[in-house]
């Protein structure tokens, strides 16, 4: 009857301990899908602002530190003393800019430990192709071409020829319609500035 | 004459006392999983001991409640100098989802000076073995400067502590020098 407990104890005696030997040994490995400390990606980052608005315990923090020459240098920190670990910031991240690591040691004595923070700098946007007042003159010009063949037109009308004004009325705007950079379209033929006031 | 003796035994056994802070429970699910077979801090002297009278480290996990806040205060009183403050998981440190509520009252920073932060929601027991096995390394160093200086020697060194490093405290000078910064808080 006590035969297989004496087995048991028997084998138990010779088995290796079920205790880690984590601090003399190195740590463990975490399990598959894991979510520890956060890496971050500076250079894939775009700065959309979606991980810092997903964030319930707002721990993402922006800062957006302006350059003489106009350029921004921008700041994300994670701070991994407030952070949830629920992935909702990675799997928000359209450009993949961070990532949940299985690096689960996550042990410090100062605030500094716990931060994970990138910086990349933002190039300033292109200047407008066109000044306001060139717009503004752009604008007159079709103006002034669009009363021309309305007053062509009206002219023409008695004698039956409205059907020749429609067609070159559409001939003007086509040029500039499907074009993908009608600024340029613009600047070389001044006829196709409707497009431009349309925008 | 028997101080080496006491010194040595003190060393093999730092008793740990737990403070719920208004915690959800899973810190102190992680924290008693450490004591357990399979991680068994308590080859290296940690006992979870049932008051602070007797206790080396204070492990402290959740935001500090408005509940909870005066009874940690005064927990915190009754452990013995020199002693040693674990914060446990993100709660404690920040207040992690909580932050910002009418309800808590933290960081556990406004109320002690904190040892080891074990970051994590919830950490895993290695990380929790870890904190703890620094935490008795820096006790043990507080100790030796209560023997030699007093207490006045363990304020200091944690005062010490506080301070930023050489290297970080550029990036922290940074951040008031860039005052027309936009800093977006959320």
């Amino acid at each position: 009857m006590i035969l297989p407990y004496l087995g048991r104890a028997f084998t138990n005696l010779f088995r290796k301990p079920a205790t880690e030997k984590f601090p003399l040994e190195d740590a463990p490995k975490a399990q598959p899908n894991y979510r520890g400390r956060i890496a971050y990606d500076p250079n894939l980052c775009i700065n959309c602002g979606l991980c810092s608005r997903v964030c319930a315990p707002q721990a993402i923090t922006r800062t957006i530190k302006p350059l003489p020459n106009g350029d921004s240098e921008i700041t994300l920190t994670f701070d991994m003393t407030s952070c949830t670990f629920c992935g909702t910031c990675a799997d928000f991240c359209v450009k993949h800019a961070i990532k949940m690591t299985d690096d689960y040691m996550i042990v410090g004595t100062k605030p500094e430990d716990f931060l994970v923070s990138g910086t990349f700098i933002k190039k300033k946007p292109a200047p407008p192709k066109f000044t306001p007042e060139q717009i503004a003159a752009m604008k007159a010009a079709a103006e002034k071409k669009r009363q021309a063949a309305q007053n062509a037109a009206a002219g023409a009308q008695p004698a039956g020829d409205a059907a020749k004004a429609a067609p070159a009325s559409s001939e003007a705007t086509k040029p500039a319609a499907p074009a993908d950079k009608p600024a340029e379209a613009a600047a070389k033929k001044p006829e196709s500035a409707p497009a431009d006031k349309k925008e | 004459m028997f101080q080496n003796l006491i010194d040595k035994s003190m060393k093999k056994s730092p008793w740990l006392f737990h403070i719920n802070a208004g915690s959800c429970n899973g810190c102190d699910i992680e924290l008693v999983s450490v004591l357990t077979p399979r991680y068994d801090a308590e080859r290296f002297g940690f006992h979870l001991t049932g008051t602070p009278r007797q206790a080396d480290i204070v492990v402290v996990s959740g935001p500090i409640t408005m509940q909870s806040r005066d009874r940690l205060i005064r927990t915190l009183a009754q452990v013995p100098e020199p002693k040693c403050v674990v914060s446990l998981g993100s709660c404690p440190r920040s207040g992690n989802v909580f932050k910002g509520s009418f309800a808590i009252d933290g960081p556990l920073e406004k109320y002690t000076h904190v040892d080891v932060s074990i970051g994590g929601c919830t950490p895993k027991p290695e990380a929790i073995v870890a904190g703890l096995a620094k935490a008795a390394s820096i006790l043990e160093e507080k100790r030796k400067a209560m023997r030699k200086g007093g207490i006045e020697a363990v304020r200091k060194m944690e005062a010490e502590a506080e301070k930023p490093d050489a290297e970080t405290s550029g990036s922290t000078a940074d951040a008031p020098a860039g005052e027309k910064a936009v800093k977006e808080a959320k």
